[in-house]
């Protein structure tokens, strides 16, 4: 399979660069130029004004895709880490040749400034939905990282939100945005394939990250880093520096035993997502099974699979997906590379080959829908239906049977157990 | 008791991963147990654990309580550090004794811990409630009062939504932001419910009042969307807004309304816009696909301002037809490159089955600049015109000619290929030569039966007399794979022409197949071949690069180093066998230890590859007693990392790789990355260490990124 995949792969595509495929590719060209930053002079009505909130390692790589673009004004950061405060306001103002970049611990401080147009949300996946809730309240569009929500009901009221407030959501799905795994999903979607079978998603590894109630240790000074602030709506537990890594802190559904989610709602924010685009973003499957040699296989409504795969996978890099419907099957991975059953499928195409899942495009449809108020490809709606199947799928995985899901009323149907999974309280003050 | 303990304990201390099996099977095992689960768990809550198992309690009762376990979880709430443990399991314990458990706690309490039964409440749609929950939107606390107003609006029963009304009129400032999200929720509850009139009256209520714009945004599209097609002149109202939010309120909802008189609106409100506003209505209008005033866009496209034009093509790539195509096509060709890009773009994607035919038949007429981008579309869109293409290949513009190469390189299918194959080796034009060559690639490297192809392309080679051609040829057959083009490749490379051999060799050299492996072993061999050492090195890189199984690439090693003449491709054998660790490849590396020229690379390679092996649990002592390295005891006694006076102490670092060989590996593959950063940045750095082998001690200076080998002190 894997010498299949090189000839195909090799014979089929053009390799192009990354700056190649540029912005054009995806933004729509109906922004005047100057807007765009193409000549170098935005005007400072055509700027989008963005305050960043977490910004931690993930957070300055997207930090990096957004100061790529004219036209973004960077003003403020937040986070409740000191050095990371410092140093993202140096970048800041290192880009910007000034000392403008303000200061907060306290992230309402950011909400609350009318001047900023939209948040990069990058905290920790505890505060993902909270955040996201908090700034759409405060009228901000934002650009939101994955795992967006922790549970099923943290979804919906997400999506409900956006919709209620009119804000512009993008979650961090940025491989939406790149040619290939969208060329993939459009087979699917277009019938291209035929009637669709099965799509399948690589969770990286069906196990549960912990979060765990760690022995105590000193916190640090509050404005060191502001622990109360880091929990935010996480159930409280005492400060211990291995809990500080908010890549991971609370990653998903939070289940009993403080587990996480772990790869299914890590990876299945994206994999799955790229699923459910190529279904056409219809609702979440409607039942699902307890693992079995290596697969959790969920069922959409009409019948195609969702499976969550670990292993089987041509070696196309991180993220794979495949696409399989009764006339051609097509797979993709974070290489920039994808696989067809038929190079018919290309149709002369060329599809751009952008490895290493970069996030400027995603970041630049982001801010094109801040203007036109369109919706963006990793809209509220997708990642909400995304995230309810990874945690349905997480549900299944933790009670150890089948579930099924109502998509009309978002209830398990008659099942007390996996519906009371489907939340769980905010610490306060926080809501949603 | 204690067995319950220890089941909780155990999900909530260990390691950062559990593994999925321990995990579904304690699930398992909690199903089994349920009817006891819950009283086990309650035991928890009245014993003296500590918190961190009184927390895993809770969130063991959200799933497994029941009103039984109320009292006990009841008692947490005033806890700062449980509460919030708590409320999980009382937020999803069916019945009333939950709801009465928070509402209680709400009597009592202050503060965030007021605030959070308060938010508890609200999850449950507590109607109980909503006396207390109203009286608290006169509380002092100000996060109170937003709390309650929040927990009213997702009740949204009668009595919630009349106070929140009617607060809404009488609220100080600082609370009417809550006040008024709480009214929109309530409204939104009533529109769901279909009671629009009543939703629209408090949507009016909302934006009419002294609140901040966001709220006057939602409740101005709740005023819109609820008043149905009688929402379309406030809609319309807001495009004549001087507030940015309001305008973009219109823009939004627009994507929202039913019906199709709003695309009628749009198109009319899109005259009278500023070219900017007008750039963002067409945008509007095409995301209404199945309703969209075509004829308005496309109008748009035509004429007017630049802005708007750009927006209004861009649009029609989503909702154009072929009537839009004669337009496109002028545009396409008009002096503003900003426009002719866009409308290029469009045409590629313009939808509508009828357009193909519509471009194949304006072909035979098409003369001036529009003849080459109809040629272009030919390709872009894969339309099957290969008459026509033909005809413009004898046309004496060369634009026009290299448009159609370029179409026919993206179209021709197999039985056609010839046409391509004689233009790019013999054109009738010479300077068509580049682009016919560019096209035969790409028809040939997409083209569904690639031996067949290849046939086709290997019989031209052999055909043409001319060198230049040959290699363009075969570059296209390298570009293809196969087995036909690999059987091209190795003539040419064992032809007698020394310019061949070269490009062959170096083509079979990126070979993206193992079966180009047996060919260039054999050209290696070759005495006359003037490329064997890039024949042997395309055969090593298949060695190294390629997915192959143990057994095939060590024989590939063992047959490289055989054939190896030089310690340089000696070496790069050696390179592989530390790169896949085997037995099979230590053996190896053994083997060469016997080569003088290689001992101390062999030797290094000896070692790695036994470390690698070992720590995978693989005893490789006796092989390495046959090579005269036994294990040893490897002590560091000092290291620094710089230049100069600046010298970062590394000792512990390296210390912490210490195995029982005299070899170290690091956590990263520089020494830069392993030691926390870069000590002198710009500057030549050593590796110092002191160490002990065996109690006797030793000192060696490692160059940056060197690999840690510890020679045996004398």
């Amino acid at each position: 399979m894997s010498k299949q995949a090189s000839m195909f792969s090799r014979r089929q595509f053009i390799r192009t660069t990354l700056a190649a495929a540029g912005a054009a590719s995806v933004a729509p060209m109906i922004i005047p130029s100057s807007a765009l930053g193409r000549d170098g002079a935005v005007a400072p009505s055509e700027r989008v004004v963005i305050g960043g909130i977490g910004i931690g390692n993930r957070g300055t790589y997207d930090l990096g895709c957004f100061l790529e673009q004219k036209d973004v004004q960077f003003v403020a950061v937040c986070d409740v880490k000191e050095a990371r405060r410092v140093a993202v306001k140096k970048i800041a103002d290192e880009k910007y040749g000034n000392e403008n970049c303000s200061m907060h611990r306290d992230f309402r401080e950011v909400l609350d400034r009318k001047d900023i147009d939209a948040v990069l949300i990058a905290t920790g996946p505890n505060w993902h939905a909270t955040m996201a809730m908090n700034a759409a309240r405060a009228g901000k569009d934002m650009y939101c990282e994955k795992p967006v929500t922790k549970n099923i009901s943290q979804s919906l009221i997400l999506a409900e939100t956006m919709r209620r407030t009119g804000r512009v959501f993008q979650a961090g799905t940025q491989r939406r945005n790149l040619p290939h795994f969208a060329f993939a999903c459009e087979l699917a979607r277009s019938g291209k394939l035929g009637t669709l079978k099965k799509v399948f998603a690589h969770p990286a590894g069906m196990q549960a990250l912990m979060s765990g109630w760690l022995v105590p240790e000193p916190a640090p000074d509050q404005n060191v880093v502001d622990w109360d602030t880091y929990l935010g709506p996480a159930a409280w537990r005492p400060f211990n520096p291995k809990l500080l890594d908010g890549f991971n802190f609370e990653k998903g559904g939070g289940f009993v035993g403080a587990f996480n989610g772990g790869g299914v709602l890590e990876w299945g924010s994206h994999c799955v997502d790229l699923c459910q685009w190529a279904v056409g973003d219809c609702p979440p499957p409607v039942e699902y099974n307890a693992p079995k040699d290596g697969q959790l296989v969920a069922r959409y409504e009409n019948g195609c699979e969702l499976i969550f795969r670990e292993t089987g996978w041509i070696p196309l890099g991180s993220c794979p997906v495949r696409f399989e419907g009764e006339t051609g099957w097509v797979e993709a991975g974070d290489s920039g590379k994808l696989v067809l059953s038929s190079p018919e499928l290309l149709a002369g195409r060329e599809v751009q080959e952008i490895g290493g899942y970069p996030a400027t495009f995603h970041v630049r449809d982001f801010l094109n829908c801040v203007k036109t108020r369109s919706k963006p490809k990793g809209n509220a709606d997708a990642a909400c239906n995304a995230h309810i199947a990874c945690h349905a799928a997480n549900v299944a995985l933790y009670l150890g049977r089948t579930v099924k899901y109502d998509n009309t009323t978002h209830m398990f149907i008659n099942d007390e157990e996996a519906n009371r999974l489907r939340s769980e309280a905010l610490r306060e003050p926080w809501r949603l | 008791m204690n067995m319950t303990r220890f089941t909780i304990r155990s999900l909530f201390f260990p390691a950062a991963l559990v593994a999925l099996s321990a995990v579904s099977a304690w699930a398992a095992d909690e199903q089994v147990a349920a009817p006891n689960k819950e009283q086990e768990l309650i035991a928890v809550l009245r014993s003296e654990a500590p918190s961190a198992d009184k927390a895993i309690a809770c969130k063991s009762l959200a799933i497994y309580g029941s009103s039984a376990a109320v009292a006990d979880l009841a008692k947490l709430l005033p806890d700062e550090q449980l509460s919030s443990w708590s409320r999980t399991a009382l937020e999803s314990i069916p019945g009333p004794d939950a709801d009465a458990a928070l509402r209680t706690a709400a009597e009592s309490l202050q503060g965030r811990l007021l605030i959070g039964m308060i938010n508890s409440i609200g999850v449950r749609r507590d109607v109980v409630a909503v006396d207390a929950l109203v009286a608290r939107l006169q509380d002092k606390d100000a996060e109170v009062v937003a709390a309650a107003a929040i927990a009213l609006g997702r009740i949204g029963n009668e009595p919630a939504t009349a106070a929140l009304r009617t607060s809404l009129a009488t609220a100080p400032a600082e609370v009417r932001s809550s006040i008024a999200e709480g009214c929109v929720l309530c409204a939104e509850r009533l529109l769901a419910a279909d009671k629009s009139a009543e939703a629209a009256a408090i949507y009016d209520e909302v934006r009419k009042s002294d609140v901040p714009l966001q709220r006057i945004i939602e409740s101005t599209r709740g005023a819109i969307l609820a008043r149905k097609q009688d929402g379309l002149p406030l809609l319309l109202e807001q495009f004549s807004s001087p507030e940015k939010a309001l305008f973009n309120v219109a823009l939004m909802t627009a994507r929202e309304f039913p019906g199709a008189a709003v695309d009628q609106a749009l198109a009319t409100e899109m005259l009278s816009a500023t070219p900017a506003h007008a750039a963002l209505i067409v945008q509007a209008m095409a995301d209404r696909p199945q309703t969209v005033v075509l004829a308005a866009v496309l109008k748009a496209a035509e004429s007017g301002p630049p802005e708007v034009r750009l927006s209004a093509i861009d649009a029609l790539a989503r909702v154009g037809d072929v009537s839009c195509l004669t337009s496109l096509l002028q545009i396409a060709i008009e002096p503003d490159a900003d426009l002719a890009q866009a409308a290029k773009a469009t045409l590629a994607n313009l939808p509508g089955e009828k357009v193909d035919a519509q471009i194949v038949a304006l072909l035979p007429k098409s003369e001036g600049p529009s003849y080459p981008v109809l040629l272009q579309l030919v390709g872009q869109r894969r339309i099957d015109a290969i008459p026509q293409l033909q005809k413009a290949m004898a046309h004496a513009d060369p634009a026009v000619r290299s448009a159609a190469l370029v179409a026919l390189g993206e179209t021709v299918a197999l039985p056609n290929l010839s046409v391509l194959i004689s233009q790019a080796v013999s054109p009738q034009h010479p300077e068509d030569a580049p682009v016919a060559q560019k096209a035969l690639k790409a028809a040939s490297i997409r083209m569904p039966d690639r031996e067949a192809c290849a046939t086709e392309l290997s019989a031209a080679v052999e055909q043409s007399k001319s060198v230049p051609t040959k290699g363009v040829l075969l570059d296209i057959l390298g570009a293809m794979g196969g087995t036909k083009a690999l059987a091209a490749m190795a003539a040419a490379a064992n032809s007698k022409d020394v310019q061949l051999q070269d490009i062959s060799s170096r083509l079979l050299g990126e070979w993206m197949t193992e079966d180009a492996a047996p060919v260039l072993l054999d050209l290696s061999k070759v005495p006359t071949n003037q490329y064997q050492i890039r024949s042997l090195r395309g055969y090593i890189r298949i060695a190294r690069q390629f997915v192959l199984p143990e057994a095939q690439r060590e024989e590939m090693c063992q047959k490289a180093f055989e054939a190896a003449r030089q310690p340089a491709e000696k070496k790069l054998v050696l390179e592989i066998l530390k790169r896949y660790p085997t037995v099979g490849t230590l053996k190896q590396a053994i083997s060469a230890m016997q080569v003088a020229d290689l001992k101390a690379d062999a030797t290094q390679a000896v070692l790695l590859i036994a470390q690698k092996l070992g720590s995978k649990g693989v005893d490789v002592s006796e092989l390495l007693a046959t090579a005269g390295l036994e294990k040893v005891k490897l002590e560091i006694v000092k290291a620094e990392y710089g230049s100069g006076a600046t010298q970062k102490n590394v000792t512990e670092i390296l210390q912490k790789q210490v195995g029982e060989l005299p070899l170290l590996t690091l956590a990263s593959p520089t020494y830069n990355a392993s030691f926390g950063g870069d000590p002198v940045p710009g500057s030549v750095k050593l590796l110092k260490v002191q160490y002990k082998i065996n109690d006797k001690a030793g000192e060696v200076s490692f160059a940056e990124d060197a690999l840690l080998v510890f020679p045996i002190p004398k």
